[in-house]
C-alpha cells in the first residue's frame, strides 16, 4: 500500500495522512505520528484528535464486524479497522467509497446501496401455512444438505458497501443492484424456508440484475469477509435455466 | 443564550413509539410493537447506523435458550442466578429463561436467522462456562451478525421510521410531569429535535468504553442510562461490571481491548507474567486457566498492577504448543486478529489485558421493562438485574432480544393507552442550552484528553479488583472531571462535529462512572465481578443499592437506598450440595 519509505524520510515516526475533504478549503494533508501496529483507523482518529477534530468518518466496533467504517484507501476499498499500515509505508491516502453521495469528507450517504439491498426483497417470506413466530417451529434442514452448502458460504454479509464501489457498474451509477444485494439474493432463493423465489428471479434477472455484471471479480477481491458475491451472480445466472434453487 | 443563535426552532416530530438504540433490544423491540399492532407509528433514534452499531452485532459466543427436552428452564435458572452469585432480580431471570427459547423460535421462523444445526438438522447447541447443559445457539463465531443482519433486513418489511445519525439527549415532560418525549440531536446537520411520543424506549447499551481497555463498540457510552439518570430513574448494581479476562493489547492502536475469545483458555493456553511463571497456579491451581472468567480477570488484573506485567502492560496468552497447524485451524479468526497486529497466535504468544466488556447494572424495570416513569421502557444492557453481579456468556443476546420483545409488547399496549403530550418549553430548552454549550465556549479543552483521564481513573481505580482507599479517591477525581467537562470547548461548525459528540459523550460517561465508583465504595464485599482487596469475603446477606440523581449536572449529588434482594424463585440453600455452588 501507498509510497514506500525512501532512505531521506522519517519511516517509522511520521506518516503523512491525505483526506479527502468536502468543503474545497478545508485541510487535507496531515502529519501523524506512527505507532505500532496501526491501522487505517488509527491514522484518521490521529488526523481527528491532533490536527482537526472536524475531519468527519465513521467507525464502530473496531474488529470488522459492524461494516461502518469503510474507505477508499490508495484506491482499494477497505474496511480502516482491518487494513494494516505496514511500517515502510510512508503515505496513505484515503477517500470515500465510490458510487455513493459524500454526506461529509470521509461519510457516505449508503442510501443507495441499501435501496439497492431492499429491491430484492432482503427479508425471508415464510411460505403461507408456515408456522411463523415465538411457537413457530424452526426447520429441520441437515448442515450438509445441497441449500446449506450453497448459503452456509454466503452469509455473514456485513452490509459494508466495499463490494458496491469496487464494482465498475454499480459504483458509476449503471441501474445496477450491485453484488452485495444479488449475494442476499442468492441466499434466499437458496432457502427453502423462503417463498418469494419467483419474484426475486424477476428482479435479478431484469435489467438492473445479473445481467450487468461483466464479471470483474472487483467485489470477490474487496470483500473483507471473504465472501464471493461474484459466485453468487454466476450460481444466480445458472439459476434462470435449471429448475433447482 | 437566546433561542435561535446557535440552533434552530426544533423541529417537532410526533411518533406513537419511540425507539432509542438500534441494537438486538431496539429492533427486537421494533419488531414486536409493529407485529402487535402494525398501524403503530414506531420512530427508531439511533446514534450510530441502524442496526450495525452497538454490541449485539460484535456478539462472537451465542446465545442461551432451552431446546433440548433433556435440559430445563429450571436449570437455566439455576445456572443463571448462581452465576449473578444470588444478587439477580430473579423475576427478570425467569422471564429471560422461559423466553429465550421462544425469541430463538422466532428468530428462525419470523426473521429469517439460521443457526448451526446437528447432523440431524436440528438447532445445534454448545458447552459454554458455567452452565449446567450445553445450551448456546450460535451460527459458527458470528452469531451477531446472523442476528443483526436478518433483524436489519425485517426494517425492510416493516418500515419503521429510522433517525439515524441522532443522538437522543434527554427525556422531557409535560406540565403535568408526564412523560412527553425526548430531545435529540441530527448528528449530520447539527439540528436540534424535538420526538413527541406515547412510549419511550430507551435500548443504547452500556457504558464499558469507560475503561483504558475495553471491548465494546464505540457508541457504547452509557447515553441511555445517563438520560433515565437526569430524569430521576433509580438505578441498580452499578458497581457490577464485567472483565473479560483475555483483551488483545495492540498499544495505542484502537484494536486494543478487542477480545481474544474464551474457548483458548478451554482448548489449553497458558497463561504467563513477564517473569515467564504460570501464575494461575497461585489462585486457582486446580483449575487453572480454564477457571471463571472472573478469576482468571481478576489474577491478570492483580499480576499487571504489582508490577509483574509485560512492558506493555499486559500477561501473555499462548497456546502455541498445540502446534501452528491445530491452532490455526481451531481459532482462524483469533489468529487472524493477532496476525493483524504484527504477533501470531499460531506460533507464539500474545499479550492480553482483561479487558472492560458488560455492564450488569443500569436502570430498575419489571419482567415488561416497565420503569418507575409511565410510559417509559428499558430493555437490554441500560436495565440492571437480570444478570446479577456477573453475566454468564451467552445471556448478553439473550438478554437484548428477549427483553426487546417485550418491550414491544408493553409498547403496543401502552401507546393505546398514553396520549401525546406537549413538553415544556424550559426543559426543551434547558436540554438544548446543555447540549450546545461546548459549541459556544472559546476557552476550553477538548475532549479527547478528558476522555483518556476518565478511562485512566476507571482503570486504576474502579478496576478489576477495587479497595476503599482508591475508591475514595477516584470518587473525588471524577467529581473534579465532573466540573471540567463543563468547561470543555470544541471549535467547528454544529454539523458532522465528532469532538462536540464525544464532549456530549463524556458527560454521559462521567454521569455512570461516579454512580459505578459510589456504589462500589458502597458494597464492601466480594461478589461476582466486583472484587474488593480490603473486603475478600462475600455476606450472607443479599442486599444491592439503588441509586439516583440528588442534584443535577453530572457533578450532582447521589441519593441512594440499600434493599435486601428477594429471592422469589431459588434461595441460596436450594443450590447447597450441588457442585460448583
Amino acid at each position: 500500500m501507498g509510497e514506500a519509505a525512501t532512505a531521506d524520510t522519517n519511516a517509522g515516526e511520521l506518516l503523512r495522512v491525505t483526506v479527502t475533504r468536502s468543503a474545497d478549503d478545508a485541510r487535507s494533508e496531515f502529519l501523524v505520528t506512527r505507532i505500532r501496529p496501526m491501522t487505517v483507523l488509527d491514522a484518521l482518529l490521529a488526523v481527528q484528535r491532533e490536527h482537526d477534530p472536524a475531519v468527519a468518518f465513521r467507525f464502530s466496533c473496531r474488529v470488522g464486524m459492524c461494516g461502518t467504517c469503510t474507505v477508499r484507501v490508495d484506491g482499494r476499498s477497505v474496511l480502516a479497522c482491518q487494513t494494516d499500515i505496514p511500517a515502510d509505508t510512508v503515505r496513505i491516502r484515503v477517500d470515500p467509497l465510490a458510487g455513493l453521495p459524500v454526506v461529509r469528507d470521509l461519510i457516505v450517504d449508503t442510501g443507495p446501496f441499501w435501496q439497492a439491498w431492499g429491491s430484492v426483497r432482503p427479508y425471508l417470506v415464510p411460505g403461507e401455512d408456515a408456522d411463523v413466530g415465538m411457537d413457530g417451529e424452526p426447520a429441520v434442514i441437515a448442515p450438509d444438505s445441497a441449500e446449506r452448502r450453497a448459503i452456509d458460504p454466503a452469509l455473514d454479509c456485513i452490509g459494508c458497501a466495499a463490494c458496491f464501489s469496487s464494482c465498475g457498474i454499480a459504483s458509476a451509477h449503471r441501474d445496477f443492484v450491485g453484488p452485495a444485494a444479488l449475494n442476499r439474493a442468492m441466499v434466499l432463493i437458496a432457502d427453502s424456508r423462503d417463498d418469494a423465489t419467483a419474484e426475486r428471479l424477476r428482479v435479478v434477472g431484469a435489467e438492473s440484475g445479473v445481467d450487468r455484471c461483466h464479471y470483474i471479480y472487483g467485489c470477490s477481491a474487496a470483500c473483507p469477509k471473504g465472501l464471493d458475491p461474484a459466485g453468487a451472480i454466476r450460481r444466480l445466472r445458472g439459476r434462470r435455466f435449471r429448475g433447482d434453487r | 443564550m437566546a433561542t435561535g443563535e446557535l440552533w434552530r426552532e426544533p423541529e417537532v416530530l410526533d411518533t406513537d413509539v419511540a425507539v432509542v438504540g438500534s441494537g438486538g433490544a431496539g429492533l427486537m423491540c421494533v419488531l414486536h410493537a409493529l407485529t402487535a399492532r402494525p398501524d403503530l407509528d414506531v420512530t427508531v433514534v439511533s446514534k450510530g447506523a441502524v442496526g450495525r452499531s452497538g454490541c449485539t452485532r460484535m456478539v462472537q459466543g451465542g446465545y442461551n435458550a432451552v431446546l433440548d427436552p433433556e435440559d430445563s428452564v429450571e436449570l437455566h435458572l439455576r445456572d443463571t442466578v448462581q452465576g449473578g452469585k444470588f444478587l439477580n432480580d430473579q423475576s427478570l431471570a425467569r422471564a429471560l429463561v422461559d423466553d429465550a427459547p421462544r425469541v430463538i423460535n422466532e428468530l428462525e421462523t419470523r426473521v429469517g436467522c439460521f443457526f448451526d444445526r446437528r447432523a440431524d438438522g436440528r438447532i445445534h447447541q454448545k458447552a459454554f462456562a458455567g452452565q449446567a447443559f450445553d445450551r448456546t445457539v450460535h451460527r459458527g463465531d458470528l452469531t451477531g451478525i446472523e442476528i443483526m443482519g436478518r433483524l436489519r433486513d425485517q426494517m425492510f418489511r416493516l418500515g419503521p421510521r429510522e433517525l439515524e445519525d441522532v443522538r437522543a439527549l434527554d427525556l422531557v415532560h409535560d406540565a403535568e410531569g408526564e412523560l412527553a418525549g425526548l430531545t435529540a440531536l441530527n448528528v449530520r446537520t447539527g439540528d436540534p429535535l424535538v420526538v413527541r411520543a406515547r412510549v419511550v424506549v430507551v435500548a443504547t447499551g452500556g457504558s464499558a468504553t469507560m475503561y483504558r481497555v475495553a471491548a465494546p463498540a464505540r457508541e457504547k457510552t452509557g447515553d441511555g442510562v445517563a438520560m433515565c439518570w437526569r430524569a430521576g430513574l433509580p438505578m441498580r448494581d452499578m458497581e457490577m461490571l464485567q472483565f473479560h479476562p483475555t483483551g488483545l493489547l495492540a498499544g495505542p492502536s484502537r484494536m486494543t481491548g478487542a477480545v481474544l475469545e474464551e474457548g483458548l483458555r478451554g482448548a489449553g493456553a497458558h497463561l504467563y507474567n513477564a517473569t515467564g511463571e504460570r501464575y494461575m497456579a497461585r489462585y486457582d491451581a486446580e483449575r487453572m486457566e480454564r477457571s471463571t472468567r472472573d478469576v482468571v480477570a481478576r489474577a491478570g488484573y492483580l499480576e499487571i498492577m504489582a508490577g509483574r506485567g509485560t512492558d506493555e502492560g499486559g500477561v501473555s496468552i499462548d497456546i502455541s504448543h498445540l502446534g501452528s497447524g491445530e491452532v490455526e485451524r481451531r481459532f482462524p479468526g483469533m489468529v487472524a486478529r493477532t496476525r493483524q497486529i504484527g504477533q501470531d497466535l499460531a506460533t507464539g504468544p500474545v499479550q492480553v489485558s482483561p479487558t472492560a466488556h458488560f455492564h450488569m447494572g443500569g436502570v430498575l424495570i419489571d419482567a415488561d421493562c416497565r420503569t418507575d416513569v409511565d410510559g417509559l421502557l428499558v430493555a437490554g444492557e441500560d436495565a440492571g438485574g437480570t444478570h446479577g453481579a456477573n453475566r454468564l456468556g451467552g445471556n448478553g443476546v439473550a438478554e437484548s432480544t428477549v427483553f426487546g420483545a417485550r418491550a414491544g409488547d408493553t409498547a403496543a399496549r401502552l401507546a393505546r393507552q398514553r396520549p401525546l403530550r406537549t413538553p415544556v418549553q424550559t426543559e426543551v430548552r434547558a436540554s438544548l442550552a446543555r447540549a450546545y454549550a461546548p459549541l459556544t465556549r472559546s476557552l476550553g479543552p477538548w475532549p479527547f484528553d478528558l476522555t483518556r483521564r476518565l478511562k485512566e481513573i476507571m482503570w486504576r481505580s474502579v478496576g478489576v479488583v477495587r479497595d476503599g482507599a482508591s475508591l475514595e479517591n477516584a470518587g473525588k477525581e471524577l467529581a473534579a472531571l465532573a466540573d471540567e467537562i463543563e468547561h470543555i470547548a470544541v471549535p467547528g461548525p454544529p454539523q458532522v462535529n465528532f469532538a462536540w459528540q464525544e464532549a456530549l459523550d463524556l458527560v454521559n460517561q462521567v454521569t455512570v462512572a461516579r454512580a459505578m465508583a459510589h456504589a462500589a465504595a458502597w458494597r464492601t464485599e466480594t461478589r461476582g465481578a466486583h472484587a474488593r482487596s480490603d473486603f475478600p469475603d462475600t455476606h450472607v446477606r443479599a442486599r444491592y443499592l439503588v441509586q439516583r440523581a440528588g442534584g443535577d449536572g453530572p457533578a450532582g449529588a447521589i441519593a441512594s437506598e440499600e434493599r435486601d434482594v428477594e429471592f422469589s424463585h431459588l434461595r441460596p440453600d436450594d443450590l447447597e450440595g450441588r457442585p460448583g455452588s
